[in-house]
Parts: structure tokens; C-alpha cells; sequence
């Protein structure tokens, strides 16, 4: 999985304006109005239906309709490719819906039906903008340890990404 | 480009790198097009990931109040009697304008930033009529 930050809000023009007014900077007032756009390639779609259940967030993800599937871009969980019985049923099941899914497809089926029978394991790529009262609320939930591993190591890098963006408005979350 | 750059990742497979590049050779006529065909398919959940906060001076607690009610992704912050920090993303704001209960405080926002030159192809594009009547 890649996450980059793709933007922040410029604080330093915040704490102008703050200061401007004679308002004291104040990052928990604020953080309706500080912003993170980030981009996550190669994350399964298990993470991303994970994901999307954080509402107040705007997504826009790589469509199936469109993009042709491929037998490489699936995500492993580590339970399943350190396990060599596991590992072996998993890579069948996969070679068989990709066979189906190519011969569907090459048999004139629309990528849009064909994407029917894909797995969740499927990688995906997306971009999702949010400010820092939603990202604070899904880096504290997705960070515990009750979390799933794939998104929880999504969580941790939009966490580190945006404390080091905007260090003044991480300063009192719970490291975990 | 914010907002071409959402559009680009829902139907391409590159990497960001490639749709950045790939949208910065094609240029701003290609980002007119994208945009204008998110408007034309209404899809304005592209326009979300263009994000604008505002200092809105003079403006009484009932004005603020009352939009923030009726558009709840407008976020406002008392900064002192009259004065306020306004967040909204570009989606908000067209709603605003094309609603009788926001567009003057629309109008004021797209003056405002008609006038520093910021992002004039989406100004043009979502409010070309008050911008051409002008």
C-alpha cells in the first residue's frame, strides 16, 4: 500500500489570520477547518468498504467499470501467505476467477458485469479528502488494536502524514 | 487541478505521479473539459476535494447561524462580535449559489475570489452567469 498527502491547509495562514483578529490559536476550534486530501494506492477493497463507513469524508475511487482486473493486483493478508495449505487454496480460487473473469470478458461481457465475480482482495486506488475532526475520529478507530491489520496500518500512515503536515493539531492524541 | 485530478482517479489506472504529469502537459483547456463534464453529469462529488476557508467579517450570528443549519458541511468559528472563519468545499459553494437561502453569501465568496484570480476555470465554469453579467 502507497498513501501520499496530496494537501493540507495552510496553517501558518490560519494563525495570520488568528493573529490578525487577536484570537489566540486554538487547534481544537479549529479543526473543522484544517483539511487533508490524500491519495492510497494498493489497498485491498476489504479496507476501503472499511473505510467509507467513515461518513463525513469525500472519496472518489478507481471505477472496475472501466479498468481491466489482473491476477497481480490482489492483496495477501499475512495469515494466508504464511501459510502454505491456506496460501495454496487461495491462489486456486483466485487463478479460477481470473479465468473466468478474462474469458468473460473476452467473450464480449461488459468489464462492468465481468467485475461481478472479483474478490474483495482486489487492489484498489482512491482519493479521499477530510478535515481534521474526521481523520482524528478514524485515526482513534482505526488505530486499535481491535482494527484490522490492513486498515490499521492505513490509519497509522494518514496519522504520521498529517502530524507531519500539521504537528499543532496532533499534539493530543493518544499514541497507541 | 484538485478537482481534475479526483476526476482522472476514478477512470485511470495510473499512479498520482502520472495523472499529475499527465494533467499539468495537457494543460488548463483539459481541466475546462473535465470540469465541464462533471457539471454537465452533476457529478459535483469531484468538487469536494477543493477546499476553501474564509475570514467573514461583519456578519451577524443569525446570518451564520441560519447556513450552517441549512448546508451542514459549512463549518463556521466564531472568531470575535462579527467576524467568523468559514470553511466550505467547492460543492458547498455551488449549492449556495443555487440556493436563495445562500447565494448572496455565495456571491460574496466567488467576488472574493474573482478577484484574487483564485481558480477562475471553476468560477467560470459554476458561475459563469454572474460572472459574465458582472
Amino acid at each position: 500500500m502507497r498513501v501520499k498527502l496530496l494537501y493540507s491547509t495552510d496553517v501558518g495562514a490560519l494563525k495570520r489570520v488568528l493573529a490578525q483578529k487577536g484570537v489566540p490559536f486554538d487547534p481544537e476550534a479549529l479543526m473543522n477547518h484544517v483539511v487533508y486530501m490524500f491519495e492510497i494506492e494498493d489497498c485491498s477493497r476489504v479496507t476501503t468498504h472499511q473505510l467509507v463507513r467513515h461518513r463525513a469524508v469525500s472519496y472518489d475511487q478507481e471505477s472496475q467499470r472501466f479498468s481491466a482486473a489482473t491476477r497481480e493486483g490482489v492483496v495477501t493478508p499475512p495469515s494466508i501467505q504464511s501459510n502454505e495449505a491456506a496460501y495454496k487454496a487461495f491462489d486456486e480460487a483466485l487463478k479460477t476467477v481470473y479465468s473466468s473473469y478474462e474469458k468473460m470478458v473476452a467473450e464480449g461481457v461488459p468489464k462492468e458485469d465481468a467485475r461481478y465475480i472479483l474478490p474483495s482482495a482486489i487492489k484498489t486506488k482512491l482519493v479521499m479528502t477530510l478535515n481534521a475532526k474526521s481523520l482524528m475520529h478514524l485515526v482513534w478507530q482505526r488505530t486499535a488494536l481491535q482494527a484490522q491489520w490492513e486498515i490499521r496500518d492505513l490509519a497509522t500512515t494518514l496519522h504520521a502524514l498529517a502530524k507531519e503536515a500539521t504537528p499543532e493539531f496532533w499534539t493530543k492524541i493518544i499514541e497507541r | 487541478m484538485t478537482i481534475a485530478v479526483a476526476m482522472r482517479r476514478c477512470y485511470s489506472t495510473k499512479t498520482i505521479e502520472d495523472i499529475e504529469s499527465e494533467l499539468e502537459q495537457k494543460g488548463a483547456e483539459y481541466w475546462k473539459y473535465l470540469l465541464t463534464k462533471a457539471m454537465q453529469d452533476k457529478s459535483l462529488d469531484v468538487l469536494e476535494h477543493f477546499t476553501l476557508t474564509f475570514l467573514v467579517e461583519g456578519t451577524g450570528e443569525a446570518e451564520v447561524g441560519a447556513l450552517t443549519r441549512a448546508f451542514p458541511y459549512l463549518h463556521s468559528t466564531r472568531l470575535n462580535d462579527s467576524d467568523w472563519l468559514v470553511s466550505l468545499n467547492a460543492r458547498t459553494l455551488v449549492e449556495l449559489w443555487r440556493d436563495h437561502r445562500g447565494k448572496d453569501f455565495a456571491d460574496r465568496i466567488v467576488s472574493e475570489l474573482d478577484s484574487r484570480g483564485t481558480c477562475p476555470i471553476f468560477n467560470e465554469l459554476a458561475f459563469g452567469e454572474r460572472v459574465h453579467a458582472s
